[in-house]
């Protein structure tokens, strides 16, 4: 007996995560193609559906989803949630920034100048602290709309195609990542003007970018298969290389809790970034070929898109 | 009675015959001046420039027309890309344009994210362009 409470003890030992965690997924229709995902005010889970041209709404708790069309040619890319509580998509098919109401559901497209560029490759959103949006276009170039009046301005970026993820830091500073243009950018907020910041490891393929609570931009390295990490205000860089033979760092997101939450397409997984152990926790999909491209969430909560498998992913906290 | 069975099976075999004329004469009517305009969706990943300097996220397409999948040495292939070619898959003007409609369809788990290319008029002017590409080098 003493025997097997003994055994008993080890099987639990042995199978405890290194923080207790539960998945769940949420199976999407066939062709919805869920890109990027995004968590609302009430906890209400907006993905981009990018083949099927809709804004996703998913109910956590019933597992019911709603299926908003955006637009003929719609095939949206990045979703965020904006302060207003709404989700706000970049367009590539109707090359407009989108917005749709979460009560009314009314959809409402702004789309960019078509003479600049007929098709800028819309990637992805962050919202400054004054209300206007900026955003990345990956065929070379990044803008910033006013819903309030309609006013956009796009601008060429540094080194042409490649503007990709993009964030806000709390003090409302913008910031994009080039894939193709390898660099960190900040942007003036009045003029637009973009500062480029190298990252130490050449041709790093910088495709994703987050900030911290405390500023800091943490950057998912593509080609390097690092994460990276840039302090703006003590001027400094650190990498750390993901586990694995080869890594393929895509997403990003940094918790409130100041963990780094990153997906490895290398090992098909989830992987969460300690910064103060400097230590890295796996999360491997329960099927092959998940293709995370984002990842976002909430306290205790990380919401994923699995692209490859056409599911919605949270892994919660205890 | 049966000769009325032949006279409807030979007029459905030259419908077919016309069905499948018509669509290779629709495949052949791509522009390639249009398709360099429809290639800014492909942009963002790709070049025909085959001297091009960039790491782009995708394959060069210079002279794709032909290529067997997964080819390109130094660029590292998916493995859905390489598992398509293993089985066969070879870039032609159908392929391509199957491909550009819905990638997942033509190799399940592919990397390639585009936006997919609704309009058959749109596939044939890239797979024109795509099909001039490199010509122009030895």
């Amino acid at each position: 007996m003493r025997g097997l409470t003994f055994a008993l003890s080890m099987v639990a030992a042995l199978s405890a995560p290194a923080w207790a965690q539960e998945s769940k997924y949420y199976e999407l229709a066939k062709g919805d193609y869920p890109h990027d995902v995004a968590v609302g005010p009430k906890g209400e889970v907006w993905f981009a559906g990018q083949k099927a041209g809709i804004a996703g709404r998913l109910d956590a708790d019933s597992g019911r989803i709603e299926r908003i069309a955006l637009g003929k040619n719609a095939a949206p890319h990045g979703v965020i949630v904006g302060p207003d509580g709404a989700p706000w998509f970049t367009d590539g098919g109707q090359n407009a920034i989108v917005r749709v109401d979460p009560a009314s559901k009314e959809v409402k497209v702004w789309p960019l100048p078509p003479e600049r560029m007929p098709y800028t490759n819309l990637n992805t959103a962050a919202f400054d602290g004054r209300g206007r949006i900026w955003f990345t276009g990956q065929n070379g170039v990044y803008g910033r709309l006013d819903p309030r009046t309609g006013d956009m301005k796009v601008w060429d970026a540094p080194r042409g195609r490649g503007p990709y993820g993009i964030t806000a830091t709390p003090a409302g500073d913008v910031w994009f990542v080039s894939l193709a243009g390898n660099y960190l950018a900040n942007v003036d907020l009045e003029t637009g003007a973009a500062t480029v910041y190298e990252p130490p490891t050449k041709e790093q393929g910088a495709r994703r970018v987050w900030s911290d609570s405390k500023g800091r931009l943490w950057i998912s390295e593509w080609n390097s298969g690092n994460v990276g990490l840039y302090d703006p205000a003590a001027k400094r860089w650190k990498e750390w290389k993901l586990p694995g033979a080869s890594p393929r760092t895509y997403a990003v997101w940094v918790d409130p809790d100041d963990k780094v939450w990153l997906t490895d397409w290398s090992v098909n997984a989830v992987v969460r970034f300690d910064p103060e152990s400097e230590t890295f926790t796996s999360f491997p999909s329960d099927r092959p070929g998940a293709n995370v491209r984002q990842l976002l969430g909430r306290k205790g909560e990380a919401w994923i898109a699995e692209s490859g498998t056409e599911r919605i992913r949270v892994i919660r906290a205890p | 009675m049966r000769s009325k069975a032949r006279i409807v099976l030979g007029a459905l075999i030259a419908a077919l015959g016309t069905a499948l004329l018509a669509a290779v004469c629709h495949a052949e009517e791509g522009d390639a001046v249009r398709g360099e305009r429809a290639f800014q969706r492909c942009f963002a990943c790709h070049t025909v420039d085959p001297d091009e300097p960039a790491k782009l996220q995708g394959p060069n397409l210079s002279r794709i027309i032909g290529r067997p999948a997964a080819q390109l040495a130094g660029f590292a292939y998916s493995e859905a890309m390489r598992t398509a070619a293993a089985a066969g898959l070879v870039w032609d003007a159908a392929t391509l344009d199957r491909y550009l409609a819905d990638p997942d369809a033509v190799v399940a788990g592919t990397a390639m994210s585009i936006p997919p290319v609704r309009d058959p008029q749109e596939r044939a002017d890239l797979v024109a362009y795509l099909a001039r590409s490199g010509r122009d080098r030895p």
